[in-house]
C-alpha cells in the first residue's frame, strides 16, 4: 500500500515499536489484573481454609467414632427397608400404571362435567327468566314455553348428577392408590430420618468438608471452585472475599459527617468466633472469653459491636499494616517491621489501642460506673483518677469528682503547726511514704538553684499565708486527751478504724493499691508520724467527732467514749517521725522574697510601679502576697479547700476529650525520642510530669506544674486507661449499657463506693477487707448480701442516722456516717433494694394469730430449737457465752422482713455462709407420725404433718410475738465494760482437757 | 570533604538569596543575549552544555543529586512523597526539552556561521500523511505513555491523608505544583498582586508575544543565535522566575513555609526573624525620626514616586538612549507593551531583592484600600 519512501518514519522502525509497545501494555494490563486480585487477606483466607479442613477433619473423625457402634445397625436397618422397597417394585409399576389410566379417565370425565355443567346453568338462566316473566305477568301461566324449559332443565340436572357420581368414584380410586404408594414410601422415609438423626453431626461435618476441601470435591465442583474466584467473575460468588459486619449504632467521625462502622477485621481474623481455632496462630486465633465477646449469646455480639468500637483503628481496611495495627511492646514492633512490614499509617486518626489499653473503650458505653466486671484496669485507672483528685486541676465532664480529694485547709491552725506545714508541702514522702498528696516541689525542672530557693521562700510563702490571721494552737495540757497506748492500739485494730486506716510504718508491708480489696483499706491515710504532725487535743477531738473540724470529710464518727478516744490518741500520737522533724524548716530568704514579689507585681504593673508598690509592702505583707500567687500558680485549691480560694477555677487541661485529642496537639517538648503517640505522651507525663520541660529556657513562672503521684507502673497503665477513655467516641442509644438501671442504682454505686462501705462488709461479694483482719467472719462485720431484702427500709434508716448495737459480741462498731444526708441515705437503700429486686417502700407490721396452730406448733419448734442459748430477750442475757451471741429476738419484728425470716431460717448458709446459726430443726412426716408423736412433739405440730412452710412461717410468727427491750445497746456495753471483749472461742475446749493417762 | 560538609554547603547554597542570584547572575552566561555575554560563554566553556555530551552529563548530574539525596534521611521523605513525582520527572522534562532546543539551536547557529542553510531547510517540502506519520506515532507514545500511568499506579498508592478537618490546618500547606511559584511569589507580594495581576499579565503577556515579535528570523528552525535577545528574556522567566521557584516551594520550603536547606530536618518549631517594614516607614521613621503622616497620599508619596517612575519614566527614558534603536524598531505601541509586561516581569526580581537587602515589605502600602505593592 504506502511504500517506505512515502512516509516520513521508517515504518518498519514504527512497527517494531508498536509492537514492542503493545506487548509491554498487554503485560501491563496482566500486572493490573494480578495486582489488582492479589489481595494480602486472600493469603490467610487459603491458609485459614486448610486449617478449617483440619479441623473439620478432626470434629468428623470425632464424630465418626461417636456413632461407629450404633451406626451399623442403623445402616443395616436402612438398607432391609431400601430392598423392601425396591421389591416392591412390581407392585409399584403396576399401581402406577393403573394410576396413569384412571388420571386420564379423571381429566376426560372431568371435562365431560364441566362442558355439561355450563349448559345446564344456561338453561337455568332460561328457567328462571321466564319465572320471572311469568311472575310480573307477562306470560300466562300455563304456557308451552315454561314447560319445555323445565323439562329439558330436569332432565338435564339428572344426567349431570350422573356423570358427577361417575367423576367421584374415579377420585375414590385415585386415592386410594395414591395411599398405597404413599404408604409403601414412608416405611423406607422412617427408617432413612431415624438414621439421619444419628448421622446428623456425621453428616453436617461431612458436607462441611466437601465444600471446604477441593479433592473431596466433584471435577465439576472443582472447575466451579476454581472459576468462581477469577478476575472479574469473582462478582457473583467468589469463596474468597472481603468479610464484613456493617455496625449500624457505631459511627465514625469524618468531621462533616459520621459513617457507620464497617468492619472487615473478619476477613483475615477468620477464627474470632470458632472456638475450634483457641491454639492457631495469629490472625486465626478465637477471641478470648467468647462467653463475653462476639457470639450471638455474650452481651457484646459482633453483629451489633463490630471489631473497632473496642479496638480501634482502620475498620475498613484489608491488610495488616493499612488497618492500622498497634504494636503492644517494642519487642513486637520490631518482630511485625520484619514479618509483614509493618509501618504506622499516619493519616488514621484512631489508630488501633494497643492491647494493653483496649479497656479505654469500655468506658463509650458503660459510662457510668468504675466497678465493672472484667474491667478491672479501667476499673484501677477510673478510681484512682477519683482519688488523686485529678479533677481538681484536670477537669473531665464525662467522670466528674464530687468532693475535692484533699483535706479542708481552712482550720489547719487547731490542727498543726507551721513548720510541720511547710516541710510537707517540701517533700510530702518524707513523712508518709504512700501518701496521696503528690510532689510539687523538688521536680526535675526545678534543679536549678536558682529555681530551688525560690521553691523555697514559695513555700514558707504558702505556709505563711495558710496560717495567716490565724491562731496557732499551742501544745497546752496534752496529759488531759492521752489516755493508755497499749489500749489505743487493741482498739485501733478492733473498733473498725482498719476498715478504712492502716498504721504501717513499712512501704514493703503497706497495701498495694492495685485491687479492689487493698484500695478499700486505703481509704484513708496511714496513720504513721501523728505525733509529728498534730496536737493531741485536736487529735482527740477528731476521733470524737471529725465532722467538728471538717464537715465535710468522709470520715464517720466512731462513737468512742472519752477513755477510749483518749487510748486512741495516744497510740496514734506515740508514733513520731523523727527524721522529719530534724529536717530543716524551709524559711524566707529576703532577697528572693523581694524577687518573687516583684516577679508577681510585674506581671500586672510596669516594672517602675512594681519597685514602689513592693518597697512600701513589709516583709510579712510580702510572704502573704507571694503566698496567695503561688497557691493560685499551683492549683493547692484543687484539692484543698483554702480561705479566698472557695471559687477558684482548676489550673489544668480540661481532659474530657483528651483520648480524641490529634497526637500532633500534644506538646512533646524537645523530646524527640518518645514514641509519637497520644498514649506514649500519657504514660511518660504521668511518670515523670515535668519531663516536656527538658531543655527549654523557661521563664521560673512558665515552668510546668503539674505535681508528681509517684505512680507505679500498673497504676501508670491504668490511669493512661482512663485517660484514654475519655473521647468524643458516641455510640448509639441502644448499645449503652445500664440504661435499665435506675439512677439510684448508679447513684448509690457510687456512695457505697465513697464511704467505703465495702472497707468492712461484703457488699456484691466485694470488699470485706475489714473481716478477714478480724479473722472470723462473725465476729466481723456482716456480709450485706440480701440486705435490700432482708431489713425494713424505715428501720434502716432510723438505723443509720443512729446506729444500735445488733450484733450484741462484735467488737467492731458501725460508725455514724453524720455527714450523710437523708437523701443520700434514701438512695443507698434503694440501691440495696434494686440489688435484690425488692421494691417495698413501706411495710406494713407482720399481722398473725396467737391462736392458730401454725403458730402453735412454731412455739414448739422454738422450744425444740433452744435459741435463747445464744439469742437475746430483750434484756433477757442468753444462756451460753459470748462467744456464741446472737441478736436480740425483741427487735426482730421492728427491723426485718417476715419473708425474708423464712427463707433465712430455711437454710442460713445460702445467705450468710459461715454464720454460726443453724437451720431450726423441723420433724419430718415420718417422725410425726409415730405413736408417741403427740406426746413428744405437741399436737399442733403434729397437725402440720411435716409441712416446712408451715412450720418455718409458725416459728417466724411466734418471734414476732417476742417482748422485751428493742435496744440494748446500753446493757451490752455495760457487759463488755466490765468483762472485756477477750472471750475464749468456745466452751468445748473444757471437754478437752486432758486424760492423766494420755501423757 | 565529607558526605556531611557538601550537604551543608549545599543547604546553605540553597538559601534564596543565594541560589536565586547565582542562578539570576549566571543565566545571561548560558543564554547569552548580547555579544558580551557571549563572549564570557565561549570562553568559560558553558557552550558545551548544549553538546551531547553536555546534556548526557547535565542528565547524569540530576540523577546522582536524587541518588545521593534519597539516602539522606531528610531528602529522603520529601523525594519519595508520591505528590512530588511529577516535579522530580518536570526537572528531568525540563532539562531535557531545554537541552534538545539549545543543541539543535546550536547546530543550526553553526551551520548558519558557515552560511548553510539550517538544517529544517531539507525537511520535506510538501506534507506528511496524518495516517500513518502523524497519528501512528502518536498512538505508539500513547501506548507507551499509558503504560508508564499503568506502572505507576501499580507501584504508588494514591497519597491519600485524613478526612479534611477545619480545625487542623496542614502544616506546611502547599499549593499543587502548578501553582507552587505563585505561592512562591506570595511571599514577596501582596495576593492582589501575586495571584491576580501577576498571572493575569503572565498570561495576557504569553498571548501577546506573537504580536510584539517583529523578529523575522529564526522562524521554522530552531535558532538561538537570530533570537537570543527573545530566548534570553523567556527563558530567564520560565526557568527563573517560573519553574525554579515551583523547585524551591516543593523542596526547600518546609513548615510555615520557612526555607530548609534540601538535607535540613523540617523542624516545625523553627523562629526566623520576620522584620519587614514599608518603604512609608522606612523614610518617616526610621529615616525622618517622625511618626506615619495621617493622609495615606503623603504617606506613600516615596511609594507612589518610585513605581511611577518605573512604570511611566524609566521606559521614556530609555527609550531616548539606551533603547532608541529598539523603540525606533519596534514602534511606540509594541514598545510599550514590551515596556510594560518587561518591567513588571522584572519588577518580581528586583522586589525579591529588595526584600532581601533591605528587609522591604511593600513599596506602596495602603492596607485601608487593600491596595499594597
Amino acid at each position: 500500500m504506502f511504500k517506505n519512501d512515502e512516509r516520513y518514519w521508517d515504518i518498519n522502525l514504527l512497527n517494531k515499536w508498536f509492537a514492542i509497545s503493545s506487548l509491554v501494555f498487554l503485560l501491563s494490563m496482566i500486572w493490573t489484573f494480578i495486582d489488582d486480585n492479589d489481595d494480602e487477606f486472600k493469603d490467610y483466607q487459603k491458609k485459614f481454609r486448610q486449617l478449617q479442613i483440619k479441623a473439620t477433619e478432626k470434629n468428623l473423625g470425632q464424630e465418626l467414632d461417636e456413632v461407629k457402634d450404633v451406626r451399623e445397625k442403623y445402616d443395616k436397618e436402612f438398607a432391609k427397608a431400601q430392598s423392601d422397597y425396591d421389591n416392591q417394585s412390581d407392585q409399584v409399576k403396576s399401581i402406577n400404571d393403573e394410576l396413569g389410566k384412571f388420571r386420564a379417565d379423571f381429566y376426560k370425565i372431568n371435562l365431560n362435567y364441566s362442558e355439561k355443567k355450563a349448559k345446564l346453568d344456561v338453561i337455568k338462566f332460561h328457567l328462571e327468566s321466564e319465572n320471572a316473566h311469568h311472575l310480573e305477568g307477562e306470560i300466562a301461566q300455563d304456557s308451552h314455553h315454561g314447560a319445555e324449559t323445565k323439562e329439558k332443565y330436569k332432565i338435564k340436572t339428572e344426567e349431570l348428577y350422573k356423570v358427577k357420581l361417575d367423576k367421584e368414584n374415579l377420585e375414590i380410586e385415585i386415592a386410594k392408590r395414591e395411599r398405597i404408594l404413599k404408604d409403601l414410601k414412608t416405611t423406607l422415609k422412617e427408617v432413612q430420618d431415624t438414621r439421619d438423626k444419628i448421622l446428623k453431626k456425621v453428616n453436617i461435618a461431612e458436607n462441611k468438608l466437601n465444600v471446604l476441601d477441593r479433592s473431596k470435591m466433584s471435577f465439576m465442583n472443582k472447575i466451579g471452585d476454581i472459576v468462581r474466584d477469577l478476575p472479574i467473575l469473582d462478582f457473583m460468588d467468589p469463596y474468597y472475599k472481603v468479610k464484613q459486619t456493617v455496625v449500624k449504632d457505631i459511627h465514625y467521625d469524618v468531621n462533616f459527617t459520621a459513617m457507620p462502622a464497617v468492619d472487615r477485621c473478619t476477613s483475615c481474623h477468620l477464627g474470632i468466633t470458632d472456638p475450634d481455632f483457641a491454639d492457631a496462630e495469629q490472625p486465626f486465633t478465637t477471641h478470648p472469653n467468647l462467653d463475653l465477646y462476639l457470639t450471638s449469646k455474650s452481651p457484646h455480639p459482633e453483629e451489633s459491636f463490630g471489631c473497632t468500637s473496642c479496638h480501634a483503628g482502620r475498620s475498613r481496611g484489608t491488610s495488616f499494616v493499612s488497618s492500622s495495627h498497634t504494636p503492644n511492646t517494642p519487642e513486637q514492633k520490631h518482630e511485625w517491621e520484619e514479618k509483614y512490614s509493618w509501618k504506622k499509617i499516619h493519616h488514621w486518626l484512631q489508630p488501633m489501642l494497643p492491647t494493653r489499653y483496649t479497656q479505654a473503650s469500655c468506658f463509650k458505653c458503660h459510662t457510668n460506673t468504675s466497678d465493672l466486671a472484667g474491667a478491672e484496669k479501667i476499673n484501677l485507672g477510673l478510681t484512682l483518677v477519683d482519688r488523686s483528685g485529678c479533677n481538681g486541676c484536670h477537669v473531665s465532664s464525662n467522670w466528674p469528682s464530687t468532693a475535692k480529694s484533699g483535706p479542708d485547709l481552712r482550720k489547719l491552725n487547731e490542727k498543726s503547726h507551721p513548720d510541720w506545714v511547710a516541710k510537707w508541702i517540701q517533700n510530702p514522702r518524707d513523712f508518709r511514704y504512700n501518701t496521696r498528696m503528690p510532689h510539687i516541689f523538688e521536680q526535675a525542672n526545678q534543679e536549678n538553684p536558682k529555681i530551688a530557693k525560690r521553691n523555697i521562700t514559695e513555700i514558707a510563702s504558702i505556709t505563711h499565708y495558710l496560717f495567716k490571721d490565724k491562731i496557732t494552737r499551742k501544745n497546752n495540757n496534752p496529759s488531759k486527751y492521752l489516755g493508755n497506748p497499749a489500749n489505743g492500739e487493741k482498739l485501733f485494730s478492733a473498733v473498725g478504724c482498719m476498715g478504712c486506716h492502716v498504721s504501717e510504718q513499712d512501704p514493703s508491708m503497706a497495701p498495694q493499691p492495685i485491687t479492689f480489696k487493698e484500695l478499700t483499706k486505703l481509704q484513708g491515710p496511714n496513720l504513721i508520724g501523728m505525733g509529728s504532725k498534730v496536737t493531741p487535743e485536736w487529735l482527740f477531738n477528731w476521733v470524737k467527732n471529725p465532722h467538728e473540724y471538717m464537715s465535710t470529710t468522709r470520715m464517720p464518727n466512731l462513737r468512742l467514749s472519752d477513755s477510749e478516744a483518749k487510748d486512741l490518741t495516744a497510740y496514734l500520737y506515740d508514733n513520731k517521725n523523727y527524721d522529719f522533724d530534724q529536717k530543716r524548716v524551709p524559711e524566707v530568704d529576703k532577697t528572693v522574697l523581694n524577687e518573687l514579689t516583684l516577679d508577681w507585681l510585674m506581671k500586672m504593673n510596669p516594672e517602675k510601679y512594681a519597685i514602689e508598690k513592693a518597697s512600701k509592702m513589709t516583709e510579712r505583707e510580702k510572704m502573704s502576697f507571694v503566698g496567695e500567687k503561688s497557691i493560685r500558680h499551683y492549683g493547692c485549691f484543687g484539692c484543698h479547700n483554702i480561705d479566698g480560694f472557695m471559687d477558684a477555677k482548676p489550673i489544668g487541661v480540661e481532659i474530657t476529650y483528651e483520648g480524641s485529642k490529634p497526637v500532633d496537639k500534644f506538646d512533646f517538648g524537645l523530646m524527640h525520642d518518645i514514641e509519637h503517640t497520644n498514649y506514649a505522651w500519657i504514660e511518660n507525663k504521668l511518670r515523670t510530669p515535668r519531663i516536656y520541660d527538658r531543655g527549654k529556657e523557661s521563664n521560673p513562672l512558665d515552668l510546668l506544674k503539674m505535681p508528681n503521684f509517684h505512680f507505679t507502673e500498673e497504676e501508670i497503665e491504668a490511669v493512661t486507661t482512663a485517660v484514654l477513655a475519655f473521647n468524643t467516641d458516641k455510640v448509639g442509644e441502644t448499645l449503652l449499657a445500664h440504661k435499665n438501671a435506675p439512677d439510684y442504682n448508679k447513684e448509690g454505686h457510687r456512695l457505697v463506693k465513697k464511704y467505703n462501705c465495702q472497707g468492712c462488709h461484703l457488699i456484691e461479694n466485694r470488699g470485706g477487707q475489714l473481716v478477714e483482719h478480724i479473722g472470723a467472719p462473725e465476729y466481723g462485720p456482716p456480709n450485706l448480701n440480701t440486705q435490700g431484702r432482708k431489713t425494713n427500709p424505715n428501720w434502716l434508716i432510723k438505723f443509720f442516722n443512729n446506729p444500735m448495737t445488733i450484733r450484741p459480741n462484735l467488737q467492731v462498731r458501725m460508725p455514724s456516717f453524720h455527714q450523710i444526708s437523708d437523701k443520700e441515705w434514701d438512695t443507698i437503700i434503694k440501691y440495696f433494694q434494686s440489688i435484690d429486686n425488692e421494691n417495698t417502700g413501706y411495710r406494713a407490721p407482720h399481722q398473725f394469730v396467737t391462736g392458730s396452730r401454725k403458730f402453735k406448733a412454731g412455739e414448739k419448734v422454738h422450744e425444740l430449737g433452744a435459741c435463747n442459748n445464744c439469742h437475746f430477750y430483750g434484756k433477757t442475757f442468753p444462756i451460753q457465752t459470748a462467744s456464741t451471741w446472737a441478736a436480740n429476738l425483741a427487735l426482730t419484728k421492728e427491723r426485718l422482713n417476715p419473708e425474708w425470716v423464712v427463707d433465712w431460717m430455711r437454710e442460713p448458709q445460702n445467705i450468710m455462709p459461715g454464720t454460726k446459726m443453724p437451720a431450726p430443726y423441723l420433724p419430718t412426716p415420718d417422725v410425726l407420725e409415730t405413736d408417741d408423736a403427740v406426746a413428744i412433739w405437741g399436737k399442733d405440730l403434729v397437725k402440720l404433718k411435716g409441712d416446712q412452710e408451715a412450720m418455718l412461717e409458725g416459728l417466724r410468727d411466734y418471734m414476732w410475738n417476742i417482748k422485751g427491750k428493742v435496744d440494748i445497746s446500753e446493757e451490752i456495753k455495760a457487759y463488755f465494760d466490765e468483762n472485756g471483749y477477750d472471750f475464749s472461742e468456745g466452751e468445748d475446749d473444757d471437754e478437752d482437757d486432758w486424760d492423766e493417762e494420755d501423757w | 570533604m565529607s558526605l556531611v560538609a557538601i550537604k551543608s554547603a549545599i543547604d546553605a547554597l540553597s538559601a534564596p538569596t543565594i541560589s536565586f542570584t547565582v542562578l539570576t547572575v549566571l543565566f545571561p552566561f548560558f543564554f547569552p543575549p548580547s555579544d558580551w555575554f557571549e563572549k564570557i560563554h565561549r570562553k568559560l566553556g558553558f557552550w558545551r552544555l548544549w553538546t551531547k555530551a553536555g546534556g548526557i552529563t547535565g542528565l547524569v548530574l540530576i540523577t546522582a543529586f536524587f541518588v545521593i539525596g534519597y539516602y539522606d534521611k531528610n531528602f529522603n521523605i520529601t523525594l519519595t512523597k508520591p505528590d512530588n513525582f511529577p516535579i522530580v520527572l518536570m526537572i528531568y522534562s525540563m532539562f531535557f526539552f531545554i537541552w534538545l532546543a539549545m543543541y539543535k539551536a546550536y547546530r543550526n547557529d553553526i551551520r548558519i556561521d558557515q552560511g548553510l542553510k539550517p538544517e529544517e531547510y531539507n525537511d520535506p517540502d510538501d506534507k506528511v500523511l496524518v495516517w500513518p506519520d502523524l497519528v501512528y506515532i502518536e498512538f505508539i507514545a500513547l501506548i507507551l505513555f499509558q503504560v508508564f500511568l499503568i506502572v505507576w499506579s501499580i507501584l504508588v498508592a494514591a497519597p491519600i491523608e485524613e478526612p479534611a478537618n477545619p480545625a487542623a490546618t496542614p502544616n506546611p500547606s502547599k499549593a499543587p505544583w502548578y501553582f507552587l511559584g505563585l505561592q512562591e511569589m506570595l511571599v514577596y507580594y501582596d495576593p492582589w498582586i501575586a495571584g491576580v495581576l501577576l498571572p493575569t499579565m503572565i498570561i495576557v503577556g504569553c498571548m501577546a508575544i506573537p504580536y510584539m515579535d517583529i523578529n523575522k528570523k529564526g522562524d521554522g528552525y530552531y535558532s538561538f543565535k537570530e533570537r537570543r535577545v527573545g530566548i534570553f528574556i523567556f527563558m530567564y522567566g520560565w526557568v527563573v522566575l517560573w519553574l525554579f521557584l515551583i523547585v524551591i516551594g516543593t523542596f526547600f520550603r518546609g513548615p510555615n513555609w520557612n526555607f530548609f536547606g534540601p538535607f535540613e530536618y523540617w523542624d516545625l518549631h523553627k523562629v526566623e526573624a520576620l522584620t519587614n517594614v514599608n518603604l512609608s516607614e522606612l523614610l518617616w521613621v526610621k529615616l525622618l525620626n517622625q511618626g506615619l503622616p495621617s493622609n495615606i497620599l503623603i504617606r506613600e508619596s516615596v511609594g507612589f514616586l518610585s513605581v511611577g517612575f518605573y512604570l511611566f519614566i524609566l521606559p521614556v527614558i530609555l527609550a531616548k538612549t539606551v533603547l532608541k534603536d529598539m523603540y525606533e524598531a519596534y514602534g511606540p505601541t509594541r514598545y510599550t507593551s514590551l515596556m510594560v509586561f518587561g518591567l513588571v516581569m522584572l519588577a518580581l526580581p528586583i522586589k525579591m531583592y529588595l526584600r532581601w537587602m533591605i528587609n522591604l515589605k511593600y513599596i506602596i502600602a495602603i492596607p485601608e484600600w487593600f491596595f499594597n505593592i
